[in-house]
């Protein structure tokens, strides 16, 4: 265990020489120790009920205005000719976007065997999953008639006597977006078993130990166990993998598919799903970074991993930067004089201060991450991950809100200003988001534990 | 009870081996392998490399199954869609709905492959996870080993062997002194739950009383579906069906008529339509005869039978039908007449009066009047002429309108007689526009013109073309 220590703060990758992954000369138990030990405390911290009561009213209020909304109906929102996509859909795909990290770290991540991903995936699974509650709700109030939303799925009924179009990208997105919110949940909960089984283990409470003790379905660790689980978990993480890049793909064909200037382009798909690993991985850091400062976890979500966050929001942060400018290129070549005005009208026009907003957070601020000052120090990329998360959002409002302000009849023109109702349900889906982040910190295992034992020098350095 | 006496003499299920290291448990695996030993199994906190070769557990099937999950995920959507979208069965109970957009192809792959490709992925994933908790039996919350002190850490920082005693070539002391040298932290043997297998008798009263309690909501139902009821079906959801209003055609106690249906309030004015008195009525608006201003702007609301302005009343009523034939004129000099109205003397300003008017007025009066009154105006119209023709005794020709008594008439009174009548002339109010009846008494003003004009009427240049002409 003493030569872990000597390597400690390397984060370049050496040939023939790994920087660990987990620091601090931990052991086994002690991981179980550090991790447990969080949602064993009789008392949560004081800032942790703190942040619950604000994000508890938070939610009251996001829940009251959908109360509001289904009593009085949906011209409580800003939505109205020409702009009929407002800020619903706008959070709509930016918590979409956001619930797209945490599928793609602990999938793609796992298929390609990244080890690095043990610490986060479990926090960014989580994320993906709270992300994604946010996000569907916003399409079910979105439709006008809440209580009749099982319209949209195909089940026979004698009432309506039809079935759903299946040619509609609308459509599509019903199956997309809960296939992925379901498969997320198997594959978050299937990652938790062991974990859950661990806790059942060290629980001295009665009433935590019957909790778990049926959330872990009496896992015993059995070596066989292990053998179909971990074949059921690369499947499913092979699985996960190409539905993330569908479920994002699917939503930008939502705006693809129609023939509004700014909409009708197939560099949608690539650009959506790059810009929601961006969002994605933002999020993640925004997360992590006072997490593993509050709970103690900085021995397993090292510096390494951060810096490895930083190198992907870089990356995915120029391939948006590349988006953007190839609209304008492709606007230019297509000779379409609604095409061009569409995009002159983006930088220039009525929402010239989003569209500055969303180049300077997703373009300008990500190139900070060139430095290495930038990607070790956990206070700058906190920062820039606020930013990144603003710049993401602003990417969706200018995307759905320039289009339709300005389509083809000048006569028809419009500018969107959103209700106190638009405001304070974006305001209350923070509430949903953190509540349940708030929840899953006091209660779950926010470090998959089994992962993380499975890749530590103890075990690597002894096997080989 | 029977229990008690297992309690003394627990049966044993097997060796519970407790390793620090998993290297040693690798070692130990290995060793109870080459000893032919096959019911044997580690409990481990994570997944150890090389274990499954140490144990010789045999690659699992579950790739399969996800695989089996897939393709019928797959096949389901593209049939589901395919049933749902692109066929019909006229008459069936459930029937595809096929959609006409754009002409586009009601089943076209590429348009169906995303429904497709996610059902794929989700029966797939349920195969994973729920084919990996079957193969692995679970949820299973009874198992011996839960019962032993030691094994909470199995999920925590230690490693632990089992060897099944039913295990064939099992030999509880030999394999205990091979494993003791292999430097264990404890062996122990794994005893039966001495507790009884039996459900205990206050849970299967409690099972008893939930599944008698699951029959009572389809017993209602069934029971709500073969009666009849006086009371109105429950309705959840109103979707606006129900409403406090009364529906087109119905009855309703608030009114004395007892219809739901209400006329508009008589003298009503939709907002800018509000027209000059004058140039609705043909009469200067102040005196009495305009009273009921509000009801002449009300075209609807105007029965024929009272709502009719009150000067014209007696005109109309005087002559019944067997009264013999007389001119208009006449008529209305010879009778002792009520006031006449205030009439309107010249054409409203609200009037554009031109050529253009004139020929409105022209086709116009071709069109409703002509028919009696004739073309040029002397009440030789073809209607008149076949009436004549054919002896109809009840026939009354209609006026000359060069008569001087019409002739003399003024403008507001030849508007006022087109749009209420006068004796056997119906009311031309509801068939002709304000605009043009005014036309039309243009028009007529001309052609009576036409008939006593001298040259000098004629203006000057248009009056020599004339006399070019004559000559």
């Amino acid at each position: 265990m003493a030569t872990v220590e000597e390597v400690d703060n390397i984060t370049l990758e050496t040939p023939g020489k790994r920087a660990p992954l987990v620091t601090g000369g931990l052991k086994f138990g002690s991981i179980t120790e550090i991790v447990a030990g969080v949602p064993e405390q009789e008392k949560p911290p004081l800032a942790w009920y703190i942040g619950f009561c604000v994000s508890l009213a938070a939610l009251g209020m996001l829940f009251a205005l959908i109360g509001y909304l289904i009593m009085t109906g949906v011209g409580v929102w800003g939505n109205n000719v020409p702009v009929y996509w407002g800020w619903p859909i706008v959070n709509f795909v930016f918590w979409v976007g956001i619930g797209h990290a945490g599928t793609l770290i602990s999938a793609i991540l796992c298929v390609f065997r990244q080890n690095w991903r043990t610490s986060i995936n479990r926090f960014a699974e989580a994320m993906t999953i709270f992300a994604v509650a946010c996000a569907g709700i916003f399409p079910a109030i979105h439709i006008g008639r809440v209580w009749v939303f099982y319209w949209l799925f195909p089940y026979p009924s004698l009432y309506l006597n039809m079935w759903p179009n299946f040619r509609s990208p609308l459509l599509w997105d019903v199956f997309a977006v809960s296939t992925y919110a379901t498969v997320s949940v198997l594959f978050w909960y299937m990652g938790m078993i062991p974990d859950l089984a661990t806790l059942r283990d060290r629980t001295k409470s009665r009433l935590h130990q019957i909790g778990y003790s049926v959330a872990a379905l009496g896992w015993t660790g059995s070596a066989r166990q292990w053998h179909r689980y971990e074949k059921a978990y690369i499947l499913l993480a092979a699985l996960a993998a190409p539905l993330v890049l569908s479920v994002h793909t699917i939503v930008s064909f939502d705006f693809a598919v129609s023939q509004l200037p700014g909409w009708h382009t197939t560099i949608f798909p690539p650009y959506f799903v790059a810009g929601a690993v961006f969002s994605g991985f933002g999020m993640v850091l925004t997360l992590i970074v006072p997490a593993r400062q509050w709970f103690g976890l900085k021995d397993m979500v090292t510096t390494r991993h951060l810096e490895n966050i930083c190198k992907i929001l870089l990356a995915t942060g120029s391939m948006v930067g590349y988006a953007y400018a190839m609209e304008f290129f492709m606007a230019w070549y297509s000779g379409v004089a609604n095409e061009q005005f569409t995009f002159q009208n983006r930088a220039f026009g009525p929402y010239y201060w989003a569209y500055w907003t969303m180049i300077f957070c997703n373009v300008c601020v990500p190139q900070i991450f060139w430095f290495k000052k930038c990607r070790t120090t956990p206070w700058i990329m906190f920062i820039a991950s606020i930013f990144v998360n603003i710049g993401m959002w602003f990417e969706r409002f200018v995307i759905t809100v320039t289009s339709l302000s300005r389509d083809f009849l000048p006569s028809s023109w419009g500018y969107f200003t959103p209700t106190w109702v638009d405001i304070g349900m974006f305001v209350g889906s923070f509430g949903l988001f953190f509540t349940l982040f708030l929840l899953f910190l006091r209660f779950l295992p926010m470090v998959a534990m089994a992962e993380v034992k499975s890749v530590m020098p103890h075990g690597e350095e002894d096997h080989h | 009870m029977a229990n008690k006496k297992d309690n003394a003499t627990p049966q044993t299920l097997g060796l519970l081996v407790e390793f620090e290291d998993q290297d040693q448990l690798l070692k130990a695996c290995e060793a109870v392998r080459d000893a032919g030993l096959t019911k044997t199994d580690a409990h481990v906190p994570f997944p150890v490399h090389g274990i499954d070769e140490a144990l010789g557990i045999r690659p699992t099937v579950l790739p399969w199954l996800v695989l089996a999950m897939g393709l019928t995920g797959g096949a389901t959507g593209l049939a589901m869609q395919y049933f749902m979208n692109a066929t019909v069965q006229p008459g069936a109970l459930f029937s595809g709905y096929p959609y006409m957009i754009s002409g586009k192809p009601e089943f076209s792959l590429p348009a169906n492959i995303p429904v497709t490709f996610e059902l794929t992925i989700l029966l797939s994933a349920f195969g994973a996870l729920f084919g990996m908790l079957a193969l692995n039996k679970l949820p299973n919350f009874s198992n011996p080993l839960f019962r032993h002190k030691n094994f909470a850490r199995a999920t925590n920082d230690r490693f632990f062997l089992t060897i099944d005693a039913t295990d064939p070539k099992f030999k509880a002391n030999k394999h205990r002194e091979m494993l003791e040298k292999l430097s264990p932290i404890t062996i122990d043997e794994l005893e039966a739950d001495p507790s009884s297998d039996q459900i205990p008798t206050f849970l299967k009263y409690v099972v008893i009383v939930f599944l008698a309690a699951l029959t009572v909501p389809p017993m209602l139902v069934w029971n709500a579906r073969n009666t009849t009821s006086p009371l109105p079906r429950i309705h959840p959801i109103q979707d606006m069906d129900n409403q406090l209003k009364k529906k087109t055609q119905t009855t309703s106690q608030v009114f004395a008529d007892g219809r739901s249906m209400r006329p508009r309030v008589p003298g009503s004015v939709a907002r800018g339509e509000w027209q000059p008195i004058d140039y609705l009525t043909g009469i200067v608006p102040g005196g009495e005869m305009t009273e009921n201003v509000a009801l002449l702007q009300d075209e609807e609301a105007k029965p024929a039978d009272d709502a009719q302005p009150a000067e014209e009343q007696p005109a109309v009523d005087a002559p019944a039908d067997g009264e013999p034939a007389a001119a208009e004129g006449a008529a209305v000099e010879g009778e002792d007449k009520p006031p006449e109205p205030d009439w309107v003397t010249s054409f409203p300003e609200t009037l554009d009066v031109d050529t253009a008017l004139i020929e409105r007025g022209q086709a116009r009066f071709n069109i409703y009047c002509a028919v009696c009154h004739g073309v040029s105006g002397e009440g030789n119209g073809l209607v008149s002429l076949r009436a004549f023709e054919m002896e109809q005794p009840t026939w009354v020709q209609p006026t000359n309108l060069h008569d001087p008594n019409v002739t003399k008439q003024p403008v507001g009174r030849v508007f006022n007689t087109i749009t209420n009548g006068i004796r056997k002339m119906p009311a031309y109010g509801a068939q002709i526009s304000p605009e043009d009846r005014w036309a039309i008494v243009l028009y007529l003003k001309a052609l009576q013109k036409s008939r006593d004009a001298t040259i000098q009427d004629v203006p000057q240049i248009e009056a020599d073309a004339l006399k070019g002409q004559g000559n």
